[in-house]
C-alpha cells in the first residue's frame, strides 16, 4: 500500500485560535479514508491544508512521497488532487461546461466526458459517466436541482482527472437515494485505483464505506484506525468526549388547537408533522407559504412563526455584522433591548453571550463577525434566534443538515422541547430517518399534493408514497 | 453621391466618429466590469490620454507618439485606482471619483506647467480620415464607415478581440468567473486580484487610447475637463450594452448619434435653445442608468471587495 498523501505535524492558528495542532494525517491509494469531528474540529481546514488553499504555520505536506510546497489549489490539483467543498464552488450563472472549464483551467476538458487519458484512472471515468447522468453542458448552474449541484461538485473537482479526492460533507445536501449511489460511486472509484478523503458527519457512512477513520477534537486527532471493530458509541465519545445521548422529553398525545393551515396540511400545537418528499414535488413552497415568506391565500397561521430555511448562508446570517448585530436585526423588537427607537445593545450583547453559551457556539465572542463561524455553528445561531421569539409554529428546512452528532442531537431535542411546550412544528428532512425519528405524524408531499401517512407505515410504504407510486 | 442624402452620410459619420473614443472606454469598462470591478476612474484615465496624447504629439511632432502616450496615461490612472480599489480594499466608488478628481486636478497643472502661459496651447497634428481603398464608395455606408481616422478601425478589432478572450478563452472564464463568483472562482485556483488588477489596467489603457482619440482625430488640441463627462458616459454604455461586447459597439454609436443630433438641429435653426440638444446624451445616460434598457443583470459580484 501506498502513500498518496501525508500531512505531517499540521498546525494553523487563526488569530487566537488554534485550529490545528500538530496534527498528522496520511491516505493510502484504494482506501476511503474518514474524518470525522464536531463543527469547528478542524476537519476542513485540515483539508483546505492539503489541498493548497491555507498555508500552514508549520508542518509538512507529502504527495506521493515528495514534500511539496502548496501555493493555491492550482498546484494541488497539477499533482492529482481535486477537492468537493462544503459550499458549492460552482458559478450559477455559468453553463455546466463553463464552470468545468472554470475548475480545469483548460479548454477542451469542458465536456468533462474526455480528459488528459493519462491521470484518469478507469474508475474516474466511470465514475464520470454516472456522474453525468441528469446534466447536460449547457445546463445553467441555477437552474439545476441540489443533488446535481452536487454531482457537478464532484466532476469539477476530478475536472483534471486526479486519483486524490477530498470530500467536505458531500452527502449533507443529498436525499438518502442519492447518498447512496453517490458512496458507492465513491468505494468505486479507491476501489479503481483512487484515494478518497471523506469529512462527514453522518457515522451510518463511516460503517457503510470507510476503510479508516480519523477523528479530530478540537485541533488535535482524537484516535486513528481501521473502522472495523469500532462503535457508534466509540466513535461519538472520542468526537464529542461524552457518550451518546436519549431524547428526555416526551411528546404529550394531547394536542393543542390548529395553529397553522396551509395547502391542506393543517399542523395542531404540540405535533412534530415530519415531511418526507422528494426533491422538486414542492415542499420547499408549502413551507415558505406556511411560514409567510411566500404569500398564501387561505392560510390561517397563527403569529408568531419562526422559519429555519435550508440554505442558512444566503437566507440567515449577514458575514460582515457581529453576532450581536445578527441577533439584534431578526428580534429588533424584544423589549428586553428595545428602547423606542433605540437599541439596548449591551442588553443585547449580554443575552448573545448568553446564547453563545446555552448553544455551545463557538465563536470568538458576540463581537465577532458571523462570517468567522463555521458552518455548523452559524446553522445553531440561527435556529437559536429562531426560537428565541416564542414562537407558536415553527417551519424547519433540513435543520440538521451539516451538523454534526451533538449538534443534530441538541436541535431535535429543542424542536421536540418547543412542540411539548405547545407550538406546532413542521420539520422537512431529506433525511428519511431524521423525519421518522422526529414527527409525531407524517405526511407525503407528492407532485404539490400533501398526503397523510397512517400510522405504523414500512420505509416502504412511505417510499412507494413518495415516488407517487400509490395514491 | 446624390445630393439628398449628405446630410443623412454627414449625420451618421459623425455619429461613427464621436461614438468612437466613448467606444475605447466602454470597451475597458466592460473588461473591468465583467471582473466585478466598478471602475468610476475611467473618466480620469480617459482625461489623462488627452493629455498624454496632446504632449506626446506635440513634443514629438508624430501623433502615433500621442496615441501611445495617451494610452499609457490612462493605465497609469488605472494602476492608482486598482492600488486603492483592489489591494487597499478601499470602496470601488470612492476611490473611482477620487481618482478622477485627482486627475482633473493633476492634468490641470502639468497643462499650465506645460504651456507655461502661452495662450495658444498645445497644437498637434492630427490623425486624418483613412479611407479604405473600394468599400469607401459603397454608398451610404462608405463614407459613414469607411473613410474614419485608423482609431475607428483599431475599436471594431479590439471589441471583437474582447468578445473573443471573454467567451473563447480560459483567462475570459476566470475573469467573468472573478466578476460572478470571487469565493468559487478562488476554489478553483483562480486568482481573484490579480485578473482585476489586470482587466482594471488593460481597461484604463483603453480608455486613455479614447481619449488621444478625442484630442487626435477630433478636437485637435487639449483643454482642461475637456472630457466632459465622456467616461461616465462610457459607463452608461456598459450598462446599456448589456455587458456584453456587440451591445457596448450600438449603444456607443447610440450615444454618438445623440450628440450628433445636436449639430443637426443646430443646422435647422429650430426654435428650440441649442443647449437642449447638448443635454441629449445626458438624458440617453440617466435613462440607461434608470433601466429604459429593460431588465439587464450587471456580474453578481460588480462592485464588491475581495479579501
Amino acid at each position: 500500500m501506498s502513500r498518496v498523501l501525508e500531512l505531517e505535524s499540521i498546525s494553523k492558528r487563526f488569530g487566537s485560535v488554534a485550529a490545528l495542532e500538530s496534527v498528522s494525517f496520511d491516505l493510502v491509494l484504494g482506501e476511503v479514508h474518514g474524518l470525522l469531528g464536531e463543527n469547528g474540529a478542524g476537519k476542513s481546514t485540515l483539508m483546505h491544508v492539503a489541498f493548497g488553499m491555507i498555508a500552514a504555520d508549520a508542518g509538512r505536506v507529502i504527495v506521493r512521497g515528495v514534500p511539496t510546497r502548496f501555493r493555491s489549489p492550482r498546484d494541488a490539483k497539477r499533482l492529482g488532487v481535486g477537492m468537493v467543498h462544503q459550499h458549492f464552488t460552482s458559478v450559477p450563472e455559468m453553463t455546466v461546461a463553463e464552470n468545468l472549464w472554470l475548475a480545469a483551467g483548460r479548454y477542451g476538458a469542458e465536456a468533462g466526458r474526455r480528459s488528459d487519458s493519462s491521470t484518469v484512472t478507469t474508475a474516474g471515468s466511470r465514475l464520470r459517466r454516472r456522474l453525468w447522468e441528469g446534466l447536460a453542458p449547457n445546463d445553467i448552474v441555477s437552474s439545476l436541482p441540489v443533488g446535481a449541484k452536487q454531482r457537478l461538485e464532484i466532476l469539477q473537482a476530478l475536472a483534471v482527472g486526479g486519483d486524490i479526492l477530498l470530500l467536505d460533507e458531500p452527502t449533507a445536501v443529498l436525499a438518502p437515494q442519492e447518498t447512496s449511489e453517490l458512496l458507492a460511486l465513491l468505494r468505486d472509484f479507491a476501489n479503481g485505483g483512487g484515494a478518497v478523503v471523506l469529512i462527514t458527519h453522518k457515522l451510518t457512512e463511516v460503517f457503510s464505506i470507510v476503510d479508516r477513520v480519523t477523528v479530530l477534537r478540537a485541533g488535535r486527532v482524537q484516535s486513528t484506525g481501521p473502522v472495523a471493530g469500532q462503535t457508534v458509541s466509540g466513535l461519538t465519545a472520542a468526537m464529542v468526549g461524552t457518550a451518546d445521548r436519549e431524547p428526555t422529553v416526551e411528546t404529550s398525545d394531547s394536542l393543542g388547537p390548529v395553529l397553522a393551515r396551509v395547502d391542506g396540511l393543517a399542523v395542531r400545537g404540540r405535533e412534530v408533522v415530519g415531511v418526507a418528499a422528494i426533491e422538486g414535488n414542492g415542499q420547499r413552497d408549502l413551507l415558505r407559504r406556511m411560514a409567510g415568506v411566500l404569500p398564501a391565500a387561505g392560510a390561517e397561521v397563527i403569529e408568531p412563526v419562526a422559519f429555519i430555511p435550508e440554505d442558512r448562508s444566503t437566507e440567515g446570517l449577514i458575514p460582515a455584522l457581529s453576532l450581536t448585530e445578527n441577533w439584534v436585526l431578526g428580534l429588533a423588537g424584544d423589549a428586553r433591548w428595545r428602547r423606542g427607537p433605540l437599541l439596548d445593545w449591551r442588553a443585547a450583547e449580554a443575552r448573545m453571550d448568553q446564547v453563545l453559551g446555552e448553544y455551545s457556539i463557538r465563536a470568538g465572542g458576540p463581537q465577532a463577525p458571523a462570517g468567522t463561524l463555521s458552518g455548523g455553528n452559524q446553522q445553531k445561531l440561527i435556529f437559536a434566534r429562531a426560537l428565541e421569539a416564542a414562537p407558536r409554529v415553527i417551519v424547519a428546512e433540513n435543520p440538521t443538515r451539516g451538523l454534526d452528532v451533538h449538534a443534530t442531537w441538541f436541535v431535535q431535542e429543542r424542536l421536540r422541547r418547543a412542540a411539548a411546550a405547545g407550538a406546532a412544528v413542521v420539520v422537512y428532512s431529506s433525511d428519511l430517518d431524521e423525519v421518522l425519528s422526529l414527527a409525531t405524524r407524517l405526511v407525503v408531499i407528492s407532485r404539490r399534493r400533501v398526503l397523510q401517512v397512517p400510522p405504523g407505515a414500512s420505509r416502504e410504504a412511505i417510499g412507494a408514497m413518495m415516488i407517487g407510486a400509490t395514491s | 453621391m446624390s445630393g439628398s442624402i449628405a446630410p443623412l452620410v454627414g449625420f451618421l459619420a459623425a455619429a461613427v466618429r464621436i461614438g468612437t473614443p466613448l467606444l475605447w472606454a466602454a470597451a475597458g469598462e466592460v473588461l473591468a466590469e465583467r471582473a466585478g470591478v466598478i471602475n468610476l476612474s475611467v473618466e480620469g484615465s480617459m482625461l489623462a490620454g488627452c493629455l498624454g496624447a496632446a504632449i506626446g504629439a506635440h513634443a514629438s511632432g508624430n501623433p502615433w507618439v500621442g496615441m501611445a502616450a495617451g494610452l499609457v496615461a490612462g493605465a497609469i490612472i488605472a494602476l492608482g485606482f486598482a492600488a486603492v480599489a483592489i489591494w487597499a480594499r478601499t470602496d470601488q466608488i470612492i476611490a473611482g471619483t477620487a481618482l478622477t478628481m485627482a486627475s482633473v486636478g493633476v492634468t490641470g497643472l502639468i497643462y499650465r506647467q506645460a504651456t507655461s502661459g502661452q495662450v495658444t496651447g498645445l497644437s498637434v497634428i492630427t490623425l486624418e480620415p483613412l479611407a479604405i481603398p473600394g468599400l469607401h464608395s459603397i454608398p451610404l455606408l462608405g463614407p459613414v464607415l469607411f473613410a474614419q481616422p485608423l482609431p475607428t478601425y483599431l475599436v471594431g478589432g479590439a471589441v471583437l478581440f474582447i468578445w473573443f478572450v471573454l467567451y473563447r478563452t480560459t483567462l475570459g472564464l476566470r475573469l467573468r468567473a472573478a466578476g460572478e463568483a470571487a469565493g468559487a472562482a478562488r476554489a478553483h485556483g483562480v486568482r481573484v486580484r490579480l485578473i482585476q488588477t489586470g482587466a482594471v489596467v488593460v481597461g484604463g489603457a483603453l480608455a486613455g487610447f479614447g481619449g488621444a482619440t478625442l484630442v487626435l482625430a477630433q478636437v485637435g488640441t487639449f483643454a482642461e475637463r475637456m472630457t466632459a463627462g465622456r467616461g461616465f458616459i462610457a459607463i452608461a454604455i456598459v450598462v446599456l450594452g448589456r455587458w456584453h461586447p456587440a451591445g457596448i459597439a450600438l449603444a456607443a454609436l447610440l450615444f454618438g448619434a445623440a450628440t450628433a443630433l445636436q449639430y443637426v438641429f443646430q443646422a435647422m435653426a429650430l426654435a428650440v435653445p441649442y443647449q437642449f440638444f447638448l443635454m441629449l446624451p445626458y438624458l440617453l445616460a440617466l435613462a440607461a442608468l434608470t433601466g429604459v434598457a429593460g431588465r439587464v443583470r450587471a456580474p453578481a459580484g460588480l462592485g464588491r471587495t475581495v479579501d
